[in-house]
């Protein structure tokens, strides 16, 4: 055939102890479509990620086009024509989905380096139209659907001129146009040379479309054939191994009455729609479904994870309310969730307590937990689940993953559920632990619990269940009998036909509230233009004069030049609440050399370096401990506060020399030096944000640290730069404001961090990060200082001016949180 | 063996509170002295009743930095209501006490139904306790409290002679205790303590264990709110006025304590026992070189550094566990 481009072999690779890879190989030929296949946890993505640079292998050889390869990062193999789409892309959801097909490929720029958004646009909706798709892709990537997206990230990476593309189940969530759309553009790639892996449970697709393939368990390839070899029976066999054995097939009990009936259930974001059926005592009906046909949500809907629009439960003949998880299990249902380490462990505590979350209460007189109920409960699971640890005390998180699932399936098992539902309960468990683990739950049904068994192994479903319920696309698609019908006609009616996802559509009156809230510059002007107007109706004199509004524009200049610091430590997802009294330190410093006889312009440089070093030292701490910046800042606070008041041994600094009160008294044009400083400042930092690559990747980091990860940014470089920047923001302010009034005084900054940061969340910065702008923030402080003035010329008592701050720190975040959730419901 | 013993937070830290207790000592001129060291204990009962509830909250990974501003609103709430309304004084307590707890129902409804990180809903009603404070008061400071008010925190439980001389223990000290007692239980004993120790160490996990994790949060942070309003009394008695510029700093103090104590900043781990430990660390040392002549000002440098190192010690320690494993 043709000529290889990329092989891997003997790869080796241990996490924690636990063994991903064993002597793994892949070979990719240019021009060919190579399918990799095997269960769930074989190994296929950690192969795929070493690869693709995201971790290395413990051992092993990666050849590219022949020359022995070492992938520092992601970008490095991505340089080098190794890409990859992951299966659920990992997204920056408050950036563009132009942005973030091209942030990490080469956003479109002008001169001088700057973005230019309008033929980085273009360029996506280019590469979005190669792919037969068509959508505006300037909206935020988290308001897009899963389809989407991922025809995005699949026109993305093929827009680089890939040599070998990997594509992690690109089908999982898409529709039968589009997926005919994907295997054109794939064609189109195969035939100019490109080697592309393509991964897939769904092996009619994988027949359909490669070459050759490559097929994995427990961690080794297993072997590589070519198409003609191989039929879906021949992939399967091989894929799983082992034949099931006995003790995993279901014992035959009495089946009783009817214990749960769902009767049209419907989830509010179209995951799963009018889920009809019921399961009896003592039966177990198997829920079989790809991933994306809504077997999960539906789960956790019932549970009262998230509450379903429409539909009912009913237990035993009684209607389940469903509201927290709570009251379900109150109401007899039990869940063991798919995603062992995030949804179920908690893991540094001890198998013990792990055991009897579930059922405190019930081993409790009142509140007080009964130390010996508790043992006996432990003693119990560990017995009769077999499980395999020292003692109860042992953390759960050093025991096996089969262990592990053993303790939780106790967990529930104690809650003596009328329902189990059971998601993937063998999912990255050992073969002898799974056959365990089946005749557990094979006790439970012949004690009477009905059991609901999500799983994606086919053959695990048809041994285990007495009815199974094919899922697709969040519909039931047909109820089978495994014991006739035969595996070809359940996969059949699980595979995903078409149709969109019915998507339950906000009113318009939420859709536009969510919009208005959005354009929040905007809002803040006119706001600012409602107070300023009332103001100068009802205070002709005081409020609407020049000096009143000079006043303001002042009053607001040393917040809001601290606010864009805050502002960008914020996008980027950190937070520093001792800019204040970092600013007190930095200024006595700086003051106290310009009094010793030092040159003013000197002061001022110093005062820069002196809060870089100081906001550096906060960032820096931060990142070397992994401790969250609040921790290092509130007690930074208070240290340089404490130095400053030391430094200044309980005196006030007065009589400042001139040259120094030159950098901030006096007016250029009949405006405050301040304002101008203000301003070039703020459109700096708009520059930066918005137009640089720079500014676009500490956005980035602020939106997802794993997906910026990803794309190979460094969180410490990025993470230090804007502390950097903020110090900097931090030391001039630290001039300014004492070369204003010609003195320092021991309260210099104090208060202002909690103004500094009340403009960036109210100028729109999303306080978690990820999301700002430097106009926002700068009406922000604006909005503040006119509030200030107002409150003073209403005479009302400037002892209230805290209350504003607070409120509109809490008022701002709060209508941002239900923004939110609304486009969060929308997506 | 010797590891395993350090690998036990209490002992270090205990080892820690003897080598600074012998330094005073014998640096330090009437350290030893056990009445006036008791006696200076009263000012350190505010922030160590509000330690307890901060272990919970850093139990479940969360923080709350508006504890002092909880403390000042509630000290000049009792203050209005008692000299501008002439409430009686034991009604003006009582409204302290709900209105401090109403204050931790605010932090706690926010940051469980909106799901703001209470990082942010605390730093925010930080400063908004503070105006309230402010705004109520007109920075008027209040005193002139009556007799059986100053009780709380001038008052002693009873006295016994030493060498001679006797000591007085206040009873601002027993409720100090009572408090810490309380706190210990419920973290070890009841299901309480547990619910909060797993929300800390896996959300999702506690929300899918059917853990009421809303109720939990709320409770937790409502109850800060309580023992803040308690603690108001005790500061404004033992200080004698109500002002709005009162435990400035007090959120820090608290929470070096509980960082101090062992408690991991990112949840799932606490006790209560540590907190105390803590809280005598940083008393001892605020006392000692109150003593040594060192202005209280610059002593909270002293605790800023602290809880920086022992929350990086915590973390390095932590991952150092992990990673043998």
């Amino acid at each position: 055939m043709s000529e290889t481009l990329l092989q891997l072999t003997a790869i080796d690779k241990c996490f924690g102890g636990v063994t991903a890879l064993r002597e793994a190989r892949l070979h990719v030929r240019a021009g060919e479509v190579l399918g990799l296949v095997g269960e769930n946890g074989a190994g296929k993505s950690t192969l795929i990620n070493i690869a693709t640079g995201l971790f290395p292998a413990d051992s092993g050889v990666i050849l590219l086009e022949g020359k022995t390869m070492t992938f520092a990062n992601t970008q490095q193999a991505a340089a080098q024509g190794v890409m990859v789409v992951h299966q659920e892309a990992d997204l920056f959801a408050q950036l563009s989905i132009a942005e973030n097909m091209l942030l990490s490929r080469g956003l479109v720029r002008g001169p001088g380096g700057l973005i230019n958004w309008r033929k980085t646009n273009t360029e996506a909706e280019r590469l979005v139209a190669d792919l037969g798709e068509q959508f505006d892709v300037n909206q935020d990537a988290g308001s897009l659907t899963v389809a989407r997206r991922t025809m995005a990230e699949i026109a993305a990476a093929v827009s680089t001129s890939p040599k070998v593309l990997f594509l992690d189940e690109p089908t999982a969530s898409l529709t039968v146009k589009e997926i005919e759309n994907l295997f054109r553009q794939i064609a189109r790639l195969k035939a100019a040379g490109v080697g592309i892996v393509y991964v897939s449970h769904r092996l009619e697709e994988i027949l359909e479309l490669c070459d050759r393939v490559t097929i994995m368990r427990d961690g080794a390839t297993i072997e590589t054939r070519i198409k003609a070899d191989l039929t879906m029976d021949g992939i399967v066999s091989t894929m799983v191994g082992r034949e099931m054995t006995s003790s995993s097939v279901k014992r035959d009990v009495p089946i009783g009455d009817v214990r749960m009936a769902v009767d049209g259930l419907t989830a509010k974001d179209g995951s799963y729609t009018d889920i009809t059926f019921d399961v009896r005592a003592g039966e177990i009906l198997g829920l079989y479904g790809f991933v994306g046909a809504g077997r999960s949500e539906f789960a956790q809907g019932v549970f009262g994870i998230e509450k379903p629009v429409a539909g009912s439960v009913t237990i035993d003949g009684q209607p389940l309310k469903i509201k927290t998880p709570r009251q379900a299990v109150a109401q007899g249902l039990a869940y063991l969730p798919e995603d062992r380490l995030v949804q179920a462990v908690f893991r540094e505590h001890a198998l013990r307590t792990n055991g009897s979350v579930t059922v405190l209460p019930r081993l409790s007189t009142g509140t007080v937990i009964s130390n010996r109920k508790e043992h006996v409960l432990a003693r119990k699971i560990m017995e009769e689940m077999a499980v395999k640890a020292a003692n109860m005390e042992q953390p759960i998180g050093t025991l096996s993953g089969g262990n592990q699932q053993k303790v939780i399936f106790g967990r529930w098992a104690a809650t003596e559920p009328k329902v189990l539902i059971l998601d993937e309960p063998t999912r990255g468990v050992d073969v002898g632990a799974k056959a365990e683990i089946h005749k557990l739950i094979c006790d439970l049904a012949e004690r009477g619990t009905a059991i609901i068994l999500i799983s994606s192994e086919l053959p695990e479903v048809m041994a285990m269940s007495d009815r199974v319920v094919t899922l697709s696309e969040g519909r039931v698609t047909g109820t089978f009998n495994p014991r006739e019908d035969g595996e070809e006609a359940i996969a059949a009616a699980a595979v995903p036909r078409s149709a969109e996802k019915v998507v339950v559509a906000l009113s318009p009156l939420q859709r536009g509230l969510a919009r208005a809230l959005q354009m929040r510059e905007l809002g803040l002007i006119v706001f600012i233009g409602l107070l300023g107007g009332y103001m100068c109706l009802t205070n002709p004199d005081s409020f609407a004069n020049t000096n009143n509004f000079l006043d303001i524009l002042k009053n607001a200049a040393i917040p809001a030049i601290l606010a864009q610091g805050a502002m960008l430590i914020i996008c980027a997802g950190g937070i520093d609440i001792s800019v204040g009294s970092m600013m007190g330190f930095v200024g006595a410093c700086a003051a106290l050399a310009v009094t010793a006889g030092v040159p003013a312009p000197i002061c001022l440089a110093l005062a820069l370096v002196l809060g870089m070093a100081c906001s550096l030292l906060n960032g820096g701490l931060s990142l070397v401990a992994r401790i969250h910046p609040i921790i290092v800042t509130l007690a930074g606070l208070s240290i340089y506060r404490g130095v400053m008041r030391y430094a200044m041994d309980g005196k006030e600094i007065r009589h400042l020399p001139d040259a120094y009160r030159a950098i901030a008294d006096g007016a250029w044009l009949g405006v405050p030096k301040v304002c101008y400083y203000v301003i070039a400042i703020s459109f700096a930092v708009h520059i930066l944000l918005r137009y640089t690559l720079l500014g676009r990747q500490i956005l980035a980091l602020g939106n997802s640290e794993s997906a910026a990860r990803l794309i190979g940014l460094s969180k410490t470089k990025l993470t230090l730069f804007v502390f950097a920047c903020s110090g900097a923001l931090v030391g001039f302010c630290g001039v300014l404001k004492p070369a204003y009034y010609s003195s320092v005084q021991a309260n210099l900054g104090e208060g202002l961090e909690l103004q500094a940061i009340a403009a960036a969340v109210i100028g729109g910065t999303n306080i978690l990060g990820g999301r700002g702008s430097a106009l926002g923030t700068l009406l922000g402080a604006v909005l503040v200082a006119l509030l200030y003035n107002s409150l003073l010329l209403l005479e009302a008592s400037t002892y209230w001016q805290n209350i504003f701050v607070g409120g509109l720190i809490l008022l701002a975040v709060s209508v941002d949180a239900i923004v939110q959730r609304l486009r969060g419901s929308a997506a | 063996m010797i590891k395993k013993i350090l690998d036990k937070r209490e002992v270090v830290l205990f080892i820690v509170l003897c080598i600074l207790f012998t330094g005073f000592s014998m640096n330090t001129e009437y350290f030893l002295d056990l009445d006036s060291l008791l006696s200076y204990s009263r000012y350190w009962v505010a922030p160590g009743m509000l330690a307890i509830p901060m272990t919970f909250i850093i139990a479940t990974a969360g923080i709350d930095l508006s504890v002092g501003s909880i403390v000042a609103m509630c000290g000049i709430i009792l203050g209005v209501l008692y000299r501008d309304y002439q409430w009686p004084i034991a009604g003006a307590c009582a409204a302290a006490v709900l209105s401090g707890t109403a204050a931790g129902a605010v932090n706690g409804s926010v940051s469980s139904l909106l799901r703001i990180p209470p990082l942010v809903v605390t730093l925010a009603t930080m400063t908004l306790f503070r105006g309230v404070a402010f705004g109520i008061s007109k920075a008027d400071a209040i005193s002139n409290f009556p007799p059986a008010f100053k009780y709380l925190g001038h008052g002693d439980l009873f006295s016994f002679n030493l060498n001679g001389n006797p000591v007085f223990v206040p009873s601002a000290l027993g409720a100090l205790l009572v408090t810490v007692v309380i706190g210990a239980f419920i973290l070890r004993k009841t299901w309480i303590g547990r619910y909060t120790l797993a929300l800390g160490e896996n959300p999702v996990a506690a929300l899918y264990a059917a853990i009421p994790v809303h109720w939990l949060t709320f409770g937790i942070y409502t109850a800060c709110g309580f023992v803040g309003g308690v603690a108001s009394l005790f500061y404004t008695s033992v200080y004698g006025t109500a002002r709005a510029d009162a435990a400035m700093g007090l959120e820090l103090e608290a929470i070096a304590a509980v960082v101090i104590g062992g408690t991991r900043i990112s949840g799932g781990q606490a006790s209560v026992l540590g907190t105390l430990l803590g809280l005598l660390i940083i008393g001892i040392l605020k006392y000692g070189l109150d003593l040594s002549g060192v202005r209280s000002q610059y002593v909270v440098i002293i605790v800023g550094v602290l809880l920086i190192v022992t929350a990086v010690f915590n973390e390095w320690m932590a991952r150092r566990a992990g990673e043998s494993k």
